[in-house]
């Protein structure tokens, strides 16, 4: 079913590459974004071409661009019977904070029309345990480790940063300024450009690793939030997280979740998630990060195409652990067969002229 | 903790019920043999969006494969089932006993012979952590109580325990007669089954705790270990009736899951206790815990409704 599709997708792109040559533009500002002209004719297609599907970010090198999403793959080693982590391109683990917290009373899940709400509240196990306990596992991974790290005031990021920064193997950290689900903290930051100066600041003058940052969806335009990130000295972003959303049942008339609003996930907010990657990616120069409802390399793909230079997989683990891994199969294909480097892909977005560089 | 496999597996039976109720055979022998009793499948029908996430079910049974069941054809309804006979070889078929209640089991009830299901499992650990079967043994019987699909958790935990010589009894409760499914399986291990209907159509008029606890008042020299599954009230009025009358009891939890292999933190229930220990998973600490671990009564567990 899926070959099908991807043998018409192909025809199609084909054909708009061979338009691409006349009218066609690139949006991205790298120099590297430029797809190759020989993608349009099939007849100057290289049979050994091997493309490479590495990326970059903030000096961190991932032998793929498929990370797994923080909150969606425990520590790693929950999935360690399931797929071989050592192929992933990183794993940004569930949001630590300087102590442990026990998070929201049950039900805390309940699933929607393609996606579900969650407001689990951020239970962790601290920094401490966590580099005791769940580090030394992720250490033996050839696969990247990124610690998402929460804090309820900039005291407690920087407290939390200043723990992890003892730790070794860690490769980055993200930020989580935009989870909806704890009570007067997170999403605070995530929703005011002055907040996330002042955490993003902070952070980043603790920080003894390259600091990415995870924005909120739920505001008016996301790249003021962006901007203010980079000129705090954000190193990358991360976005999106989980939109604020309800579900109420119409027998007891009471909320599904306890929490009463949770975050929506799943391939319900890709199309809107894209969107915003998309406009992020033109409005900041650091690299951006596309996480929202992928669960196929076509999704993954069109957030590379609008400008991330990595994506995260998040609710698809869920329900089908392997879709990391049948993503970066997926990607790779696709690059040989566009014969494309992934870095030539990236922000690589075809614009008719009309629209204009701003949209 | 056994290993899980994740797998695509294919439908052998989906054999409806009385009230809406399916009894669903898979071929997977690896994950059957795996399978100890009290674990638990997360199932899902390819491709669609519409039902994203896995469904927990409990394993209800495990069969070895029947050579005259034809995949993809015949219907096999006249074969009447026979428990306890094919024990000997490996498990090949896993049985899951299920009722419709939402979207997913809809159309899990749609599934025919041939058809393919993604399943994870086993999962969970069981009724059997270390030191269990050894109270089981100092008792004098394991009362098993269930409430309507509750009853789906135990039909292993009693033929292992029948096979360990241990006495046995079953109190199973339903709103009607048409709840009470699989009562026949649980009639080789058991001494005797006690049951109770809502609308009095079948056994004890009312909850099933009220015979349970009349069996209590006449046999308080006895010491019986509790074994339970069922809804969240059914579940703390029997786990009251334990801690009266001082009776260990296992409780087989349900909440809504997101991953079931411990990540997602959906599933958690309050623990006694404080701090980052106040909550456990039901998919990885339990689905069975110890009555007494569990905070009932504050908080309502979600309900499983409407899946």
């Amino acid at each position: 079913m899926s070959k099908g599709r991807r043998q018409k997708s192909e025809g199609r792109n084909q054909k708009s590459g061979a338009r691409s040559q006349h009218t066609g533009k690139t949006t991205g500002r790298a120099s590297g974004s430029k797809i190759r002209q020989s993608t349009a004719d099939p007849e100057l297609q290289t049979p050994n071409f091997v493309p490479t599907i590495d990326t970059e970010i903030a000096g961190v090198h991932f032998q793929n661009p498929v990370l797994t999403a923080s909150g969606t793959f425990g520590y790693g080693k929950e999935f360690a019977h399931l797929i071989d982590l050592n192929r992933l391109g990183g794993i940004v683990v569930k949001g630590i904070s300087a102590e442990p917290m026990s998070g929201n009373p049950s039900p805390r899940i309940y699933e929607t029309e393609a996606g579900m709400l969650n407001a689990i509240g951020l239970q962790n196990v601290g920094a401490r345990r966590f580099l005791e306990e769940k580090l030394p596992f992720l250490r033996t991974l050839k696969t990247r480790t990124i610690v998402n790290v929460f804090g309820y005031s900039t005291e407690d990021y920087v407290r939390t940063i200043e723990i992890l920064n003892e730790g070794e193997g860690i490769d980055a950290y993200e930020l989580n300024i935009s989870c909806p689900n704890t009570r007067c903290g997170g999403m605070v930051y995530g929703n005011d450009p002055k907040l996330t100066e002042e955490v993003v600041g902070a952070s980043k003058r603790t920080a003894r690793r390259p600091l990415f940052v995870k924005l909120s969806p739920n505001v008016t335009d996301i790249t003021a939030l962006a901007r203010a990130a980079e000129s705090a000295g954000a190193d990358a972003l991360s976005l999106v997280n989980t939109f604020v959303g309800m579900a109420i049942d119409i027998e007891r008339r009471e909320p599904r979740i306890s929490n009463l609003t949770a975050g929506l996930s799943g391939p319900a907010i890709k199309p809107v998630a894209l969107r915003m990657v998309f406009q992020t990616a033109r409005a900041v120069k650091i690299p951006v990060i596309g996480i929202g409802g992928i669960q196929t390399a076509e999704d993954a793909l069109e957030y590379i195409i609008a400008g991330a230079k990595a994506v995260q997989v998040g609710t698809a683990n869920f329900y089908a652990p392997g879709t990391s891994l049948n993503v970066i199969v997926g990607i790779e294909e696709y690059c040989r067969r566009k014969q494309s480097h992934l870095y030539e892909l990236v922000g690589s977005l075809r614009i008719p002229d009309a629209l204009g560089a701003d949209s | 903790m056994s290993r899980m496999y994740d797998e695509v597996v294919t439908v052998v039976e989906n054999r409806p019920l009385t009230g809406g109720h399916f009894l669903l055979s898979v071929h997977s022998p690896r994950q059957a043999r795996a399978t100890r009793p009290g674990q638990f499948a997360m199932v899902r029908l390819p491709g669609g969006l519409d039902t994203l996430l896995r469904r927990p079910m409990s394993i209800y049974d495990l069969k070895a494969a029947v050579a005259r069941t034809s995949v993809g054809g015949a219907k096999s309804r006249v074969a009447g089932h026979r428990p306890a006979l094919q024990r000997q070889r490996a498990p090949e078929i896993i049985q899951l006993l299920y009722k419709i209640v939402g979207k997913g089991t809809r159309q899990m009830a749609g599934l025919r012979p041939g058809d393919r299901l993604e399943m994870l499992a086993p999962l969970g650990h069981g009724f059997f952590p270390e030191d269990y079967l050894a109270e089981a043994r100092a008792d004098d019987e394991v009362l098993h109580v269930a409430g309507g699909i509750g009853i789906a958790a135990l039909l292993l935990a009693a033929r292992e325990l029948a096979g360990q010589g241990i006495p046995q009894r079953l109190f199973f409760g339903g709103r009607t007669k048409e709840d009470l499914v699989g009562v026949e399986d649980f009639k080789p291990y058991v001494r005797a089954t006690v049951l109770a209907t809502e609308d009095g159509s079948r056994g004890h008029c009312g909850f099933v705790t009220q015979p349970l606890e009349e069996y209590l008042l006449r046999n308080r020299n006895k010491k019986f270990l509790f074994m339970v599954c069922g809804p969240w009230l059914m579940l703390e009025a029997t786990v009251k009736l334990a801690q009266k009358y001082r009776h260990r009891c296992l409780v087989s939890m349900e909440n809504r899951m997101g991953c079931a292999i411990g990540v997602c933190l959906g599933c958690s229930i309050r623990v006694q206790g404080t701090g980052h220990g106040a909550y456990e998973r039901v998919c990885t600490e339990g689905p069975v815990f110890w009555a007494e671990k569990v905070v009932w009564g504050k908080e309502r567990m979600s309900r499983v409704r409407g899946i």
